[in-house]
């Protein structure tokens, strides 16, 4: 038994608000955009700008909200893991019915002023909760929120140094793929990312494979039977290129995969 | 340090058992205490291409099961010292080939002082072709210029690389790639895919090219294999393959198109 201490990307629910009907519908909204990518990621809910009515919320109130929440998020197909910068009444009770709490890490406390807070969510346009991805903090004052578009690539690249044979399926989960060799006729490479192949690319070749539409394909010799980002696919006879046998690059234009000279 | 060799090709008809049979006497013509197992059970063709279909008496699956013991089995070849053969059953299927079955006989075969253990394989990705590499070594991949038997041999080749037990130790099987049936006269008139061509397509070490000769059929015919015909091209390729294998650096032969003579050439010399 080891016990290492690791860096991991985690999915972060910011709450401005624990309207529970609302949340959902907007965390759906974002889920139904790449389902496959979110499906059962890990997300932690982080209340550090949550705006509380404290006139009109009990604890218990309180503790039924957040209760409703972590139905809704598994319901969704998220995975909770935890919550952070809870207000301090719902600690204990969050804590003894099993939510686990996560180290707090926000400067700023959540506000307990409800006219104020009132007052700047009629103003404010976007009062929506963000989902970002981020580092887990250890300490850190500043929190940056990335939007997520499904550009996650948080592990480096899988690298295969042998040539990809016919029959042989190659999944990069989570990252980039590099073949330093040819693949095969009758060979599959996958990847959540980019596919890089040094060497010629036979076969099919399916990058961005959970939703990633900026992922590209690289090769030196173009010679795949089927390609496909993001879902989108190809056949290499049907497409209007001269670059078969060429080095060449592919990548995603709205609906369409455009195959150019790799530079 | 004995050697497991599988003579393997996934493509059927492409010449594993020819090859088999002329690699064997090839190494033990050289002084090598070789064994040559037929892993086509049901489907047995090693003895006949061996001409000892009539000395059968016990084969590998009655020395699996323990019907008998291997020195039983195994048949000493007449005409080259140092080579035995272990033939395949011919009444029952692959199914009878066992992994821990194999793996006791390739043992035996080890500790009775067998330098090479050559294993013919079937054709096909299925029992009797991957019990044939399990425990391979090194790996003769036979193949015709011909795009089906290339396909195949990229996939035995994956199974190779992944699923035989070097590959679960971490250790690689060492590749070469053997192409049989080659006649350079096609492949210049572009017929017949080139040796670069299919070198290229499975980056495999290149251990040699036996052209395409009559003379492979009245071998098998007459039951001794080709490495003995001292007329045969396709015998003599043979034996620059055994001595590739061994170390040596032999050039190729027998891959360039002949001039096409004229008459008066013909003639006159």
């Amino acid at each position: 038994m080891i016990l290492k201490g690791e860096m991991s990307m985690l999915n972060v629910l910011h709450l401005q608000t624990i309207d529970v009907d609302k949340i959902y519908t907007e965390l759906k909204m974002k889920r139904d955009v790449s389902p496959q990518f979110f499906m059962r990621i890990p997300i932690i809910i982080d209340c550090a700008g949550l705006v509380l009515d404290d006139t009109k919320n009990t604890i218990s109130d309180l503790f039924g909200l957040f209760s409703s929440l972590k139905k809704a998020i598994h319901e969704l197909g998220f995975t909770l893991i935890g919550i952070r910068n809870q207000p301090e009444s719902m600690k204990k009770l969050l804590l003894n019915s099993g939510w686990t709490i996560m180290p707090n890490n926000a400067k700023v406390k959540p506000s307990k002023s409800v006219n104020k807070a009132n007052q700047e969510q009629k103003n404010s346009k976007e009062k929506q909760n963000v989902i970002s991805t981020e580092p887990p903090t250890k300490g850190e004052p500043e929190q940056k929120t990335i939007e997520s578009t499904g550009k996650i690539i948080n592990k480096p690249s899988l690298m295969i140094d042998r040539p990809v044979r016919s029959g042989q399926q190659i999944y990069a989960a989570g990252s980039d793929l590099t073949v330093l060799s040819a693949t095969s006729a009758g060979s599959e490479v996958m990847a959540d990312g980019s596919i890089h192949v040094y060497g010629a690319l036979r076969g099919r070749v399916l990058a961005g494979v959970k939703g990633n539409e900026s992922a590209r394909i690289f090769c030196q010799s173009l010679q795949a039977e089927l390609i496909v980002i993001a879902g989108r696919y190809q056949l290499l006879d049907e497409s209007d290129t001269n670059l078969i046998g060429k080095p060449a690059m592919i990548h995603l234009n709205g609906e369409k995969l455009i195959i150019e000279p790799l530079a | 340090m004995s050697k497991v060799i599988v003579v393997t090709s996934g493509k059927g008809g492409v010449g594993k058992t020819t090859s088999s049979a002329a690699f064997a006497s090839g190494l033990a013509a050289k002084g090598h205490k070789t064994a040559v197992i037929d892993f086509d059970v049901g489907l047995r063709n090693l003895d006949l291409i061996m001409g000892v279909e009539r000395r059968v008496v016990y084969d590998f699956v009655n020395v699996i099961n323990g019907e008998s013991t291997l020195k039983q089995a195994l048949i000493k070849d007449k005409r080259v010292e140092n080579l035995f053969i272990l033939p395949a059953s011919q009444t029952r299927d692959k199914e009878a080939l066992t992994k821990e079955g194999v793996e006791s006989v390739i043992n035996e075969l080890k500790e009775d002082g067998f330098d090479f253990i050559v294993c013919d394989s079937p054709a096909g990705i299925e029992k009797g072709a991957f019990m044939a590499l399990y425990f391979a070594d090194e790996a003769i991949i036979v193949t015709n210029p011909e795009v089906s038997s290339v396909r195949d041999s990229d996939r035995i080749l994956g199974i190779l690389q992944s699923r035989s037990k070097a590959a679960k130790e971490g250790r690689t099987v060492k590749e070469h790639l053997l192409i049989t049936r080659y006649s350079p006269d096609r492949v210049e008139d572009g017929d017949m895919l080139s040796m670069d061509d299919i070198v290229e397509i499975l980056s495999v070490p290149l251990i040699g090219v036996i052209p395409e000769s009559d003379t492979v059929l009245q071998a098998s015919n007459s039951g001794n294999p080709v490495i003995l015909d001292n007329e045969s091209p396709a015998g003599k390729a043979y034996i620059d393959v055994v001595g590739r294998f061994l170390g040596e650096d032999i050039p190729l032969r027998f891959t360039k198109a002949e001039e096409k003579k004229g008459f008066f050439k013909k003639l006159f010399g």
